[in-house]
């Protein structure tokens, strides 16, 4: 799956927890510097956002009008 | 890079825990008093035991299981972290399960002492929580309708304690106050504001995650916190200065917006990916129908108010809206976050070296199920005694209780399950 924002996209909205989480953290394993990765969720990840900002990862929130949260993250 | 799931922070297992495992054996203690009482209890909405039965439920059962669940989950809903949960669990836990006790006996036996002390405990226990949960969430931004649902809940909590205290005051010293007024305003603050505004701002998660339905849309589920919030202060507004079309036309615009809300849910389940329907998702429809059928005899009352008066109409409000919505919603919440937590708890304890025995093994699909429809069973017997108070409220009272000691029951077997796993992981990582 690809995205206006970014090739690289991980649409967990219909995942069962921790398979988000886990997902994630894969994809962001495979992104080379300066690339980014979407992660599509019905809902805010706030232990994500946690170890997104320990790990020194930037990341931006949009909620679009289905109710998607877009978590655009930069590797 | 960090692999586990950030926890780190989340309170100990036990601290909602112990809400958990009191709240069913309050609403069973409910049941019990109705089969006491039998058919004079839904004789009006102003007898000792229905005042009794109903806070049972309200204060015993939902407070107990919101406030516990809100202790657990603020970390993961908005990303706060609540100074020492432990501490506030135990002391919060403490106080809403005496201060229940003792505004039933109050109720029950008539003592104006006994009406202040509850009211005095149990605004001290709210106090407590609300100070430590919003001193946390005042610099957190509302970037969610979740974020903006539970300030405005702990907003209707606020009013729904306050009002509530100041009517078992006014009751016990005998002042001379609109009591039916504010106790009608009381209840909308508790029933709508609180526990309604926070079931919404749960449901935008918790759906979604655990019945695999498309998300909620956008433009409603900001709005309907707010709406409900304008609605009952409007209301409050109206019971101040007298004036009764602002008082249905508020009833009117809360009703229709719980309506919007309980049908939109219906809409967003029948689109789930999960194909199987578990307990919890008979427990939600069981509770959208209920709670939709409810608000329409409000509704129904507001535009025409001599249906409020016809017997039975008031008794049938509460029974679907506590009985068939709310304590439903949370039975159905309860079977798929405790063995959650349980599990997460038990992944975290293992350091990914022991794996965590699965979900259904500490609660059993099967066993949830089973609890269902005796709970259903019991919700249909209590909603006939309504029509036939002197034949059905004695064994609907009993089912009732029964019903809820299994979930007592079922919840407790998930927890011995967890210790036993606990026990045998910390074997297991010492024996490596």
């Amino acid at each position: 799956m690809s995205h206006a924002k970014t090739p690289h996209v991980v649409d967990a909205r219909y995942m069962v927890p921790p398979e988000p989480f886990e997902a994630t953290m894969e994809m962001l394993d495979t992104l080379k510097e300066g690339e980014k990765m979407l992660l599509l969720l019905y809902r805010e990840p706030h232990p994500l956002y946690k170890v997104l900002r320990q790990n020194g990862h930037d990341y931006e929130v949009e909620q679009v009008a289905d109710g998607t949260f877009e978590i655009l993250i930069s590797r | 890079m960090q692999a586990g799931m950030a926890f780190e922070n989340a309170p100990p297992f036990i601290a909602p825990l112990r809400f958990f495992l009191t709240a069913p054996l309050f609403a069973a203690l409910a049941g019990l008093l109705i089969a006491v009482d039998g058919g004079d209890l839904f004789a009006s909405r102003w007898t000792p035991g229905a005042l009794a039965a109903t806070h049972l439920i309200t204060v015993g059962f939902m407070l107990q299981t919101m406030l516990g669940a809100l202790i657990q989950i603020l970390p993961v809903l908005a990303g706060v972290d609540l100074v020492n949960p432990l501490r506030l669990a135990q002391v919060v836990h403490l106080g809403l399960s005496a201060g229940a006790l003792l505004l039933v006996a109050g109720f029950l036996f008539g003592q104006p002492v006994l009406l202040g002390l509850a009211a005095l405990v149990l605004c001290l226990s709210v106090v407590s929580f609300l100070a430590v949960v919003m001193r946390a969430m005042a610099g957190v931004p509302s970037t969610s309708p979740t974020i903006r649902g539970i300030k405005i809940a702990l907003f209707g909590l606020a009013g729904v304690v306050g009002l509530g205290a100041a009517l078992a005051l006014a009751l016990a010293n005998g002042w001379a106050w609109p009591l039916p007024a504010l106790a009608d305003l009381h209840a909308g603050w508790g029933l709508g504001g609180w526990a309604g505004v926070l079931l919404a701002a749960m449901a935008y998660v918790v759906v979604p995650m655990f019945q695999l339905t498309p998300g909620y849309p956008v433009r409603p589920s900001w709005w309907f916190p707010v709406v409900m919030l304008a609605m009952l202060l409007a209301w409050s507004l109206a019971v101040l200065a007298d004036w009764a079309w602002l008082v249905r036309l508020s009833q009117l615009v809360a009703a229709m917006a719980g309506i919007g809300f309980a049908g939109l849910t219906l809409r967003l389940q029948s689109k789930r990916r999960r194909a199987r329907s578990d307990a919890t998702y008979r427990f939600w429809q069981l509770g959208l129908g209920s709670t939709i059928f409810a608000l329409f005899l409000l509704l129904t009352a507001a535009l025409w108010p001599a249906a409020g008066d016809i017997e039975g109409w008031a008794p049938a409000i509460g029974v679907l809206l506590l009985a068939g919505g709310f304590l439903p919603f949370i039975a159905g919440m309860l079977y798929k976050i405790l063995p959650f937590m349980a599990w997460l708890h038990l992944q975290n304890c293992g350091m990914a070296r022991v794996a965590a025995p699965a979900m259904n093994k500490l609660l059993s699909e099967a066993d949830s199920e089973r609890q269902m429809r005796a709970y259903f069973l019991a919700f249909a017997v209590l909603l006939a005694a309504v029509i036939f108070p002197d034949w059905l409220a004695r064994p609907a009272g009993l089912l009732f209780a029964l019903a809820n000691g299994w979930l007592y029951w079922n919840l407790f077997g998930a927890f011995r399950r967890y210790r036993l796993a606990e026990a045998d992981i910390v074997q297991k990582l010492a024996s490596k």
